[in-house]
């Protein structure tokens, strides 16, 4: 589902698959990872979990390979404000091409069902580079998730995806900073 | 020949006045300290207002508008009956407890009789937001000083700390909750009252969550202020009360102008009304003050003692029950509290928990319950509460400890 530039020779960030820091070396929508999960792949596992005690164990079983960040990398900056539980959220740039980069994501929450969330918004972003190509929340829509986009704190999934949209259009990119 | 042990309270003879419980059958509702379910006594009123004497109150030259006023003031004086103010006079119809508490700040807090720069408002740790930021707001405005009183580990207002906070000369209020929406504490407000009032230091309480489960009377407590909302005495929402002492409510300035709270207007100068009507601005909500009187007749109308001794009954019944799951750590040890308990599972987060007790039809409220100074005191990032109310049964109770500790393990 995601749109991935050819890698590029000139790279000097290195490839997600062998991220340096362990936050961003997850499967979640990244195809270099050895068990990397596409959104396809969740859309399968979503549809077979009929029931919502069914849907929330997924999420907790996805939440498990969304690697803990320590407790220094949950900074302030790193915090996603408007959520019931706390969410942080990473970003480290990936050069795909001379002029475009696209990000490689990471989170952490110290809620396991917005954690497995997380895994799904990860899926859905990962090294892109903008936010104007995946309705996620129609996708969500179509999992029968939509109680999580409830205007309810309790899960801040807006305010999630909103901070990522943000990310892009405030970064400079930095290949060109 | 009789089995005299039949129970003094029955809750599922009320339960069954509750339509809610109908269209859920499955529903176990644990969050009545967010907000109650409403008896179908309540509901009625409130469509037979619309339907029999809907009109605009204290002005209109007809029938309709006699009835509809006679209704609104009616429920007015089934008010001040409930908690036993003086005077009608005395109550001053809001929005909820969140707009009295706002009024009086904007009343009493704005009186250069009552307040100077400098003065201090005492408010406890415990607090709702809704009785912290309007303080807050205020002291930003005047100058006022807000002097935060502290708790015991137990999770009681530290009455040394307040014996300490009242020895300032310029100690004017205190703002203190009946009963502690986070973690159910209930002060001793007439004691409360008494220390204040030998400093000459009013007090202000925030009665939200005493009001379903306590006898109130606001002369026997002798408390300046005590506010609450409906909609948590199995009321309508949009419809709380302020009581406000009348010797104090003669001095207080009008806070939002418009209709209603004027005696004559010129552009040239306007006068206003008396109390209430000076601090009731416009159309008042009289189908929800007619809700809210419906409600507060229907309370009284019930053993209320053996009410209370149900609701305690289950208290006790879900608190040992905690304490036999391991991993649940129980939030305040106050030696009273409303039917109420605060939890934490460290380090399973109490949202996930809320989550799978959702799936179970189980339904509670978690985060830091509009008290994040109270929760930070405690060490911790916020709670899952489950709040009881009489129509709660012991069933209720149990398929909410089981429910809890599947959940539990599921998360472990």
């Amino acid at each position: 589902m995601n749109a991935i530039s050819a890698s590029s020779s000139t790279s000097l960030e290195p490839a997600a698959s062998e991220h340096a820091d362990p936050r961003f070396a997850h499967p979640f929508g990244n195809p270099g990872h050895a068990n990397a999960i596409d959104l396809a792949e969740l859309a399968r596992q979503l549809d077979a979990a009929a029931s919502w005690e069914a849907k929330n164990r997924l999420l907790v079983q996805l939440a498990k390979q969304l690697p803990d960040w320590s407790p220094e990398q949950k900074t302030p900056d790193r915090k996603v404000a408007g959520c019931e539980s706390q969410v942080w959220l990473a970003f480290s740039p990936i050069k795909q091409a001379e002029n475009n980069v696209s990000w490689q994501l990471a989170a952490d929450s110290d809620s396991r069902i917005v954690k497995g969330l997380l895994a799904l918004v990860l899926t859905a972003y990962n090294q892109r580079s903008d936010s104007g190509q995946f309705d996620f929340e129609a996708w969500l829509n179509e999992r029968g998730m939509q109680r999580f986009l409830s205007a309810s704190r309790g899960n801040g999934l807006r305010a999630i995806t909103r901070t990522i949209s943000e990310h892009w259009q405030n970064q400079p990119q930095p290949n060109r900073a | 020949m009789f089995d005299l042990a039949v129970p003094r309270f029955d809750p599922c003879y009320y339960r069954a006045q509750f339509a809610i419980f109908a269209h859920h059958p499955d529903l176990v509702y644990l969050d009545n300290a967010a907000t109650t379910q409403k008896p179908a006594a309540v509901l009625d009123a409130e469509r037979q207002y619309y339907e029999y004497c809907n009109a605009n109150v204290h002005r209109g030259a007809h029938r309709l508008a006699v009835a509809a006023t006679d209704a609104f003031e009616g429920a007015r004086a089934t008010v001040a009956r409930f908690i036993n103010a003086a005077s009608c006079d005395e109550i001053i119809f809001t929005r909820g407890t969140t707009e009295a508490i706002n009024l009086i700040a904007n009343t009493f807090g704005e009186s250069p009789e009552q307040l100077s720069a400098g003065d201090e408002i005492i408010v406890s740790t415990l607090e709702h937001h809704a009785n912290i930021v309007p303080w807050q707001m205020l002291a930003q405005r005047r100058g006022v000083l807000i002097k935060p009183l502290n708790l015991t580990t137990e999770g009681e207002i530290d009455l040394t700390h307040l014996a300490q906070l009242l020895a300032s000369p310029r100690a004017r209020l205190l703002a203190i909750s009946h009963a502690s929406n986070a973690i159910g504490s209930i002060q001793d407000i007439r004691a409360i009252c008494q220390l204040a009032h030998q400093r000459d230091c009013k007090v202000l309480v925030d009665g939200a969550q005493a009001i379903a489960h306590l006898p109130v009377d606001v002369r026997a407590l002798d408390c300046d202020f005590y506010v609450f909302s409906g909609h948590k005495a199995y009321g309508p929402t949009g419809i709380g009360a302020a009581y406000i002492r009348s010797d104090i409510l003669r001095t207080l300035p009008p806070w939002q102008g418009g209709g209603e709270m004027i005696a004559v207007v010129s552009f040239s100068g306007t006068t206003y009304a008396s109390p209430p009507q000076r601090l009731e601005a416009g159309t008042p909500p009289i189908a929800q003050a007619v809700g809210l009187a419906a409600a507060l007749d229907w309370l009284s109308g019930l053993d209320r003692e053996a009410m209370h001794a149900h609701e305690s009954s289950l208290h006790r019944q879900l608190e040992d029950g905690l304490r036999q799951i391991p991993g649940v750590v129980i939030h305040g040890q106050a030696r009273q509290k409303v039917s109420l308990t605060s939890m934490s599972f460290a380090p399973i987060h109490p949202y996930d928990v809320a989550q799978f007790l959702d799936n179970r039809g189980i339904a509670v409220r978690v985060g830091h319950h509009c008290a994040q100074p109270l929760i930070h005191s405690l060490g911790i990032s916020g709670t899952l509460r489950a709040s009881l109310a009489l129509y709660n049964t012991a069933d209720d109770v149990n398929r909410f400890l089981a429910a809890l500790s599947e959940t539990l393990e599921i998360l472990a």
